[in-house]
């Protein structure tokens, strides 16, 4: 991908820097536009509603409306907010997000940064997304704002804990950080997902799938925690927090933030595929492969992708309009009573059978 | 000019820049959030020397942990309170003769230093090495290490205890 | 050890009481929606609902029972006396129109619906309709004028009358100085006007 597009325009790089703002505008922009007309339906048709149905064919359009109607929106900036934090922290929220976007492989042909480094960039580039509700919630000099950004923080760091411990977990099988080579390694059919114990037939593969499916459970609840969506919501707590750290923004500046939490719900379930199913790889093979079109795989590969995520995306919204919202004390309870020691379990147990 | 050249400078731009922010600004919000800046560039300048694990850990360790941790204290003393914490300049004599001295010695280091330029290859991966040499060579002050933030882990668990009662 | 056990009990429970949300909330993704679509499907209304009032004028005798009888004040009535030489015609159920009703003002943003003007109208004239759509941008435009004259025709009725009256009172100076001139006669003459 990038010595084609080096090759195209002859520069490195404007190469990189295209590279770079690929994903915003092919994947992050016309996703979160789908995801949140996804999010209404699905919320209506759960609660035996219809949704938006006026613009376009059963309201696919309402996000481009919402879109316009929030960059008419005045911009405003409360008279007692500091103004140059409260300007920049959208900006950061969403940098954060995007930047897990770097070394996400979305399939074979578009791997972004095919950084060694991996999953733990992902999970360090998400403390920027902490400072920057620290610093929306501060600056806007309001009480909903501040309580909000303090839960986020405590939430979003008490929730790492078990997320690195499982990654760790996958790492010590995979041998790698690389989520490219994670995905590459559940090449094949389905059987070979990590889900199912991995692509190694034998006995540590059998022995290996309860604990998969324990260390997907935590990883996806913990991920779900870490974007404060509901049952983890309380950051943004709407009937009590008014809007949380966001309560203050308006126009732009709130849609950025909004932009920032279905990319990010949209990364960790992509986290989530890949590390567990198998990532771009399909569950039953490319018609590339059958019809002897091999320029064909790389696209079959972002749709099965895209798929994946989407589905998890899904999940989140299911989730959602199920479950009521955790309290501080229950959030707490659960992160370090019940996911941290189960992942600790999990991490020695996988640990020794992969000594097998 | 080519572009690890102008990502170096523009790391270092960051770092230098947000670090005077740092130790300039009368507000200790604005100190505080260019440390995380401050941060991110060093953490910048640790990927292009080839180090992406320290790099990286960097940004998780600093910004993820101990900054959080500042500016949630620094904020619940601040606004809330509406106690005005200002920093202010003291002393300005002796850290400058101090600061002085200190730079000629690094100067002069970095001048006499006979430094052994490698050919420049793409870096490889870190994390496996660093990870082998941790519990083998290391392997001894990696376990301090660990005992040392169990204790932290144990004492701050009583001290949040003998609050509570 | 039970503690233990409780502890794993729990954690199941967690789990499996989510799947088992999911699983109902999953169902009613294919429950026909119970909603309708408003502004292009109705629900119609009930028989007796109460909504804006409507007036019918043809039936009006101007008695201004339901101006007394509503609690808010929000229906306001002039009317003018018609001249003997007038036939206003008589109302549906056959009472006799004696007034111009020169002003029926109903202010909607006041009105509360409670129907009690209804009610005292003799000819039943006032009522309820099921329109409740008539929401407007300015307060000014809730106010309905439900009379059936112009302004200019309301005038020329004031003006007719004025001068009839004035025209009668003339009559009555006159008589009046006759009277003292001549005492005690033709009393009762007076009163058929
Ligand atoms: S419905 Fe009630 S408030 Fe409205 S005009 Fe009649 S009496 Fe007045
Ligand atoms: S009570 Fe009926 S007849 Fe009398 S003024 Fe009102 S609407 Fe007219």
């Amino acid at each position: 991908m990038y010595e084609f597009l080096t090759n195209l325009i002859g520069n490195e790089v404007l190469a990189w820097i295209i590279i770079a703002a690929l994903p915003l505008f092919v994947v992050i922009l016309p996703y979160a536009l789908v995801a949140i007309w996804l999010e209404r339906k699905v919320s209506a048709h759960m609660q035996d509603r219809l949704g938006p149905m006026i613009t376009g064919w059963h309201g696919w359009l309402q996000s481009f409306a919402d879109v316009l109607k929030l960059l008419q929106k005045e911009d405003l900036v409360p008279a007692e907010a500091d103004k140059k934090l409260f300007n920049i922290a959208p900006a950061l929220v969403f940098t954060a997000s995007y930047a897990a976007f770097a070394v996400i492989p979305f399939s074979s042909g578009f791997i972004g940064s095919g950084a060694e480094i991996g999953i733990f960039f992902i999970l360090a580039v998400s403390s920027f997304a902490v400072a920057g509700i620290l610093m929306g919630g501060w600056a806007s000099n309001n009480k909903y704002s501040l309580i909000g950004a303090m839960r986020a923080v405590a939430q979003i760091i008490s929730y790492e804990i078990p997320t690195a411990l499982v990654v760790l977990s996958m790492v010590m099988i995979t041998g790698t950080l690389s989520l490219e080579k994670i995905s590459a390694m559940q090449t094949g059919y389905f059987w070979n997902w990590f889900i199912f114990g991995g692509p190694e037939w034998g006995l540590t593969k059998f022995l290996l799938i309860p604990f998969m499916l324990v260390g997907f459970l935590i990883l996806y609840m913990s991920t779900l925690a870490e974007v404060n969506r509901t049952p983890f919501d309380i950051p943004e707590a709407e009937s009590e927090l008014v809007g949380g750290y966001h309560t203050e923004y308006s126009g732009m500046k709130f849609a950025m933030f909004f932009l920032a939490e279905y990319a990010n719900m949209f990364a960790v379930s992509a986290i989530v595929s890949i590390i567990f199913f198998g990532g771009y790889q399909s569950p039953v093979g490319y018609l590339g492969d059958l019809f002897g079109v091999s320029w064909l795989i790389p696209f079959e590969q972002l749709f099965w992708f895209v798929a994946k995520g989407l589905f998890f995306v899904f999940v989140q919204m299911w989730l959602r309009w199920t479950l009521p919202r955790l309290r501080v004390d229950q959030l707490m309870n659960l992160c370090w009573k019940y996911l941290i020691p189960y992942s600790i379990a999990n991490l020695i147990i996988i640990g020794l059978i992969s000594l097998i | 000019m080519n572009l690890y050249d102008l990502i170096f400078y523009l790391f270092a731009a960051v770092t230098l820049l947000s670090a005077a922010v740092v130790v300039s600004s009368k507000n200790i919000i604005y100190s505080a959030f260019s440390l995380v800046l401050t941060f991110f560039g060093v953490a910048g300048l640790y990927i292009l020397l080839g180090a992406d694990f320290i790099g990286v850990v960097q940004i998780l360790v600093y910004v993820g942990g101990i900054m959080i941790l500042l500016l949630f204290g620094v904020m619940l003393t601040n606004k809330i309170t509406s106690v005005d914490i200002r920093t202010g300049t003291v002393n300005v004599l002796p850290s400058a003769i101090a600061i002085g001295v200190f730079m000629g010695l690094v100067t002069s280091i970095m001048i006499w230093t006979k430094w052994v330029s490698l050919p420049t290859e793409t870096p490889l991966t870190t994390t496996n090495e660093l990870g082998k040499l941790l519990i083998t060579e290391y392997v001894l002050i990696f376990e301090l290490l660990a005992i040392l933030l169990l204790v932290a882990l144990i004492g701050a668990a009583s001290i949040a205890r003998r609050d509570k009662e | 050890m039970s503690g233990l056990k409780q502890y794993f009990k729990d954690s199941w429970e967690g789990i499996w009481t989510v799947l088992v949300g999911m699983k109902i909330t999953f169902k009613h993704l294919f429950v026909p929606n119970v909603t309708i679509q408003y502004p292009s499907v109705r629900v119609p209304m009930p028989e007796r609902v109460r909504n804006r009032l409507y007036v019918n004028m043809d039936d009006c005798i101007g008695c201004d029972q339901c101006s007394r009888a509503c609690p808010v004040s929000c229906i306001s009535i002039d009317t003018v006396k018609s001249l003997p030489s007038e036939d206003l015609g008589v109302t549906s159920n056959g009472k006799k129109k004696a007034l111009w009703v020169t002003k029926f003002d109903i202010d909607f943003a006041k009105c509360c619906y409670c129907q009690l003007c209804v009610f005292p109208c003799p000819t039943e004239c006032i009522y309820m309709t099921d329109v409740y759509e008539f929401s407007e941008y300015e307060r000014g435009k809730l106010l309905y004028n439900f009379s059936t004259l112009t302004p200019e025709q309301a005038a020329e009725k004031k003006a007719n009358l004025e001068k009839f009256n004035a025209e009668k009172e003339a009559l009555k100076a006159a008589a009046a100085a006759e009277a003292a001139a001549k005492p005690k006669i033709e009393k009762p003459q007076d009163k058929t006007e």
